[in-house]
């Protein structure tokens, strides 16, 4: 049986922001050496545009719009590698 | 060749077209905002995260799960709508919005705490972003339930979807700033 796209989204964007702040707490408390703060920080950042292609792709219903979709993704992940490198710069 | 790649881009779009330009424009305005403030951080980084340790991450991760689940409200409320059924419409667009208020409880209480230590938007540059985007970002909560509400009333398909996708504009747009104002160090 095929599991509800809407509730796929959901639980997958549950997940992805659990992640998120398990990093940034292992961050908080100094769990991490200096380079891997800076990775970790890259992957919030991963994880962040995750969950936004998930929201265009399922909540606003993108997916079945595959222009909007590739164009919305493409500028997503374009805006995602701006604030790394504005992160990285700090 | 299936149906979406016969149609043309514009017949492609889900929803009414103003309102992703809307949708457009307020991530243009976030997006700006959350690049202006990783940009001041460059200059005073260890100011930036001696002020991010007073912020309440726990609260504002409930708030990350509150947002995402009444997106999927809505989401189900379009669905819903499509049906034609009202009442199930109707009682998916109340869950979204009753969650758009628990949103706004979590984050006065947040905002209540930050007065009570002393800490406003003048205090250093961190605050005055964090004031501005959050701010700025829960007047669009507000908003979003009067528009959750006022489509609630007649739950003609089309106009759920219209006030689902700015219902869902406001959850993507939480789901880029919790993570750079509340979690990079």
């Amino acid at each position: 049986m095929r599991t509800d796209p809407l509730l796929r989204a959901w639980g997958w964007l549950l997940i992805l922001s659990a992640v998120s702040t398990v990093l940034a707490g292992a961050v908080t408390r100094g769990l991490l050496p200096p380079a891997g703060m800076t990775a970790a920080g890259a992957a919030i950042l991963f994880l962040a545009w995750a969950k936004a292609g998930t929201i265009i792709s399922r909540y606003l219903g993108l997916a079945d719009a595959p222009f909007w979709h590739r164009g919305f993704r493409i500028v997503m992940a374009a805006y995602a590698l701006l604030l790394l490198a504005l992160y990285a710069m700090a | 060749m299936n149906a979406a790649a016969e149609q043309s881009p514009l017949d492609q779009l889900p929803g009414d077209l103003m309102m992703w330009v809307l949708i457009v424009s307020e991530l243009l305005v976030f997006g700006a905002g959350l690049a202006a403030f990783l940009a001041v951080r460059i200059t005073d980084p260890v100011g930036f995260a001696e002020a991010q340790d007073h912020l309440h991450r726990t609260g504002a991760g409930i708030n990350t799960v509150v947002l995402v689940t009444s997106g999927f409200f809505a989401a189900r409320a379009v669905r819903a709508a499509d049906a034609g059924t009202r009442a199930a419409t109707r009682v998916w667009l109340a869950a979204a919005a009753a969650l758009g208020l628990v949103f706004l409880v979590v984050k006065g209480i947040e905002f209540a705490a930050k007065a009570a230590a002393g800490i406003g938007v003048e205090t250093s540059p961190f605050f005055t972003f964090y004031y501005l985007l959050t701010g700025f970002h829960a007047a669009h909560v507000v908003a979003g339930i009067v528009i959750l509400g006022l489509v609630g009333i007649r739950s003609a398909p089309r106009s759920v979807e219209v006030g689902a996708a700015f219902w869902h504009m406001v959850d993507l747009v939480w789901v880029l700033l919790f993570p750079v104002i509340y979690l990079l160090r």
